[in-house]
């Protein structure tokens, strides 16, 4: 996995040779950064006073200012940036203009808003029709609560992931990072590749419309299951997670993931080595269905003798005995992990403007056969003269951009 | 028509990361086979549930990878599949010969999805993990949590989910490509890393500034904006999520909330006084909230453009919520023994082709003697020798 700048010519990325207008703002920002990163040309379409993720914190050195806010650049790698005012008609024509050209748009307007700028779907794909068209909105294109609201937290909530976060006895949390719309921009990166398939057998583009509230219910794991099949409720319960397999626990530097779900034995053997076996050295527990019952007498035990531990101590004991063990850590323990670092998952990005080089979480998963492209974030219509030239063969219209 | 039409993948998942990517295949149209072993883990009932969600319209074959007649089948398998997909850890495979480069030599243009814990390189490549280890390592266990709080992570393997959709993306890329280039290739989805890709925004400003992350509990990870979090209404364990970014949205809630004297205390005059009282701000919503029921509360924020939301628990989710009804989020599938299953549906709908649930979760083994026979050519009297010997089931 490699950066190259675009000077020395597109790598053969998955999606070479496709384009994508992306209006959209962090809600579905992801799809067009992982099109991206598969090699599509992704055109960031902002107003002329840059889009809404521009002034989102957290900010470069702390401080608000224009083109250094890192949740902008996180959303925005490998894009290519030009400014639009679709809000007059003028914009708005040009727009069609440039969607005659592309593949995909991907836009997070709220249902209709678009199309009382002339500019819905219907209208573009009228103009286009192997346009593809992903739209990201709180609830859907349609239903009672179609012209609703929702945050990240609020589509959390609606979507049954914080009911099911937090001790028992505190309320729900949210999670860390902002994963409705992340699960959101995921799947409608998921609809486009799957109307691109489509499109080579029907010659014919079509809409996606994906919710963030359905796109969280379908990140859940046993809440909607258990429910259909036994009316079961799941409670938030800390760390102890539903299966009963796993909890946090505490060495004497810090918190483990403790797991009874690896090799039983060999953890029991480990423990009696230590003379912490308490009362888990019971053939009964050999059963998964016992030590599910008894998790609560099974991490008190392994709570009490990991205190004998350090984290790392446990972590490395327990993987050597195939033992699922991990060490509870703060996301920037990823910075150093000597994994990572040998599988390249940090790519450093040259940032001219701040003279220093930024190292970016890169690939989610590598393709043998093509790079990920994980590349500058764009200034505000840093591509104007680039892309309406390309696209349009103008200048970039004055007054609008 | 759906888009992964005449596709075919030969899929060993088990669990759950696995099996969510496949199932969103299935749902695409792909005939996904799913090669099992009797004993494994399983969730109970596997026509529905969560069994049933993670398999929904699946085939299933029993072969034994231990007996080398086993092998043989999955290898022919294999051979008349496009995509083979695991998520064992990263040796399992190499040891039975059912890695890239034993198929590739037989199918050059085969596509090999692994999707291992920690990838295929790397010194922690043999390590072991389930969702939860992912999760600790990667932060969300620990960040997850009030502020000076202890760890509150997930009570489920997010994990999986959001490898497995990830997943899902990693096989279409991969089709694309094959038909583009007529190519295949080895896909490595480390999980760890497919989760390290969405802790967003706050692991590049670390990777910045070099500090230290803390837990901040329901506050905005957004814009920043007051109120912004979880409140307690009137009921048993009944929640509502508010979130204020703007002075509009303030100005909404006011008035939803009947204007109130406090609302006008010079405290909560902006928005950045706000931000700087909002614990007080939490606790005046709080006595406000606990007063009303969380259903009603949030029509009438939302009535007034805030978003809102009840905090849903399975049965509001799966029972009461009107919007993923009217959405048909939630399918009833018949079984072959005549029962009906409600199950999850895909969550993005594609006007012209969607993706749909294909059919309830397979029992074990239900087409093993299908699957052999229609895909492999083999005769009944071969099967049952099979059967008999114990090498299919």
């Amino acid at each position: 996995m490699t950066h190259r700048p675009r000077s020395a010519g597109p790598p053969a990325g998955v999606l070479t040779g496709l384009r994508i207008l992306d209006l959209s703002d962090q809600k579905g920002a992801l799809a067009g950064k992982l099109l991206a990163g598969l090699g599509a040309d992704v055109i960031l379409v902002e107003p002329p006073g840059g889009g809404p993720m521009r002034s989102l914190p957290p900010f470069w050195q702390g401080a608000p200012a224009a083109d250094r806010s890192v949740f902008f650049w996180f959303y925005s790698t490998g894009k290519r940036g030009i400014t639009l005012d679709i809000r007059r008609p003028e914009g708005a024509a040009l727009l069609h203009r440039l969607a005659a050209k592309a593949d995909v748009v991907i836009e997070s307007e709220l249902p209709g808003r678009l199309e009382v700028l002339g500019c819905s779907a219907e209208a573009l794909r009228a103009r286009n029709p192997r346009l593809i068209v992903a739209s990201i909105t709180p609830f859907g294109q349609r239903g009672p609560y179609r012209d609703w609201r929702a945050s990240d937290t609020v589509a959390q909530a609606l979507g049954g992931m914080l009911y099911v976060n937090g001790h028992r006895s505190r309320p729900p949390l949210r999670s860390l990072g902002l994963q409705a719309y992340h699960q959101a921009g995921v799947f409608a990166a998921i609809g486009v590749v799957s109307a691109l398939l489509a499109r080579e057998t029907t010659g014919r583009g079509q809409e996606i419309d994906v919710s963030l509230q359905a796109a969280v219910a379908s990140a859940l794991e046993h809440v909607p299951g258990f429910w259909h099949q036994a009316g079961i409720v799941h409670a938030r319960q800390g760390t102890l997670h539903w299966t009963r397999y796993f909890r946090v626990g505490r060495c004497r530097d810090g918190y483990v993931m403790h797991c009874t779900i690896g090799d039983w034995t060999s953890l029991i053997e480990w423990m009696k080595a230590d003379g912490m076996e308490a009362d888990l050295d019971d053939p009964g527990l050999d059963d998964l269905k016992t030590r599910q019952a008894g998790a609560d007498r099974l991490f008190a035990a392994l709570d009490a003798w990991a205190e004998r531990y350090t984290v790392a101590e446990l972590v490395g004991g327990a993987q050597l005995r195939r033992i699922p063990y991990a060490a509870v850590r703060p996301p920037e323990a990823l910075l150093d992990d000597p994994h990572l670092a040998e599988r390249g998952f940090f790519v450093p990005i040259e940032h001219p403007a701040l003279g220093q080089s930024v190292p970016y979480p890169g690939a989610p998963f590598r393709l043998g056969d093509a790079p990920w492209r994980v590349a500058r974030p764009p200034g505000l219509g840093e591509h104007n003269a680039e892309v309406y030239g390309e696209l349009l063969a103008m200048l970039p219209p004055e007054g609008l951009v | 028509m759906r888009p992964l039409d005449g596709v075919r993948v030969l899929d060993f998942t088990w669990v759950v990361a696995g099996p969510v990517t496949t199932r969103i295949l299935a749902d695409l149209g792909a005939e996904v086979i799913k090669v099992e072993r009797r004993g494994s883990i399983d969730f109970g009932e596997r026509r529905g549930g969560l069994s049933g969600t993670l398999m929904r319209g699946k085939r299933s074959v029993v072969i034994d990878l231990n007996d080398p007649r086993g092998l043989d089948l999955a290898r022919h398998l294999a051979t008349v599949s496009d995509v083979v997909i695991d998520n064992f850890s990263a040796r399992v495979m190499t040891n039975l010969g059912l890695d890239y480069d034993a198929l590739a030599a037989l199918t050059p243009d085969i596509i090999c999805v692994r999707m291992t814990g920690f990838g295929l390189t790397g010194p922690d490549r043999d390590h072991v993990s389930y969702g939860p280890t992912l999760q600790a390592l990667t932060g969300y266990t620990l960040l997850m949590a009030e502020p000076g709080g202890p760890p509150a992570g997930f009570s489920y393997s997010y994990s999986d989910l959001a490898g497995g959709n990830l997943g899902a993306l990693a096989v279409l890329a991969a089709l694309w490509h094959r038909r583009r280039t007529g190519r295949g290739q080895l896909v490595d989805l480390a999980q760890l890393e497919a989760v390290a890709s969405l802790v967003g925004p706050v692991l590049l400003a670390r990777a910045i500034d070099g500090g230290v992350s803390t837990p901040t509990g329901n506050a905005s990870q957004e814009a920043p904006g007051a109120p912004h979090g979880v409140y307690p209404c009137a009921g048993d364990d009944r929640w509502i999520a508010i979130t204020v970014f703007t002075d509009a949205d303030w100005d909404g809630f006011v008035e939803a909330i009947g204007r109130p004297a406090w609302t006008r205390d010079e405290r909560f005059a902006t928005g950045a006084s706000r931000l700087r009282h909002a614990a007080e701000l939490d606790q005046l919503v709080a006595i406000w909230t606990r007063g009303q029921r969380a259903e009603e509360a949030m029509a009438v924020l939302q009535r007034a453009r805030v978003a809102a939301g009840l905090v849903a628990n399975a049965e509001d989710l799966c029972a009461h919520d009107p919007q993923l009804a009217a959405r048909g989020h939630f399918v009833d599938v018949s079984t072959p023994e005549g029962r009906t299953v409600r199950i999850d549906g895909p969550p993005f709908l594609l006007s012209e082709t969607p993706a749909r649930v294909s059919g309830p979760g397979p029992l074990l083994g239900e087409h093993t003697d299908e699957v052999l026979s229609r895909i492999l050519g083999r005769s009944e009297g071969e099967i049952r020798a099979l059967r008999e010997a114990g090498v299919v089931g």
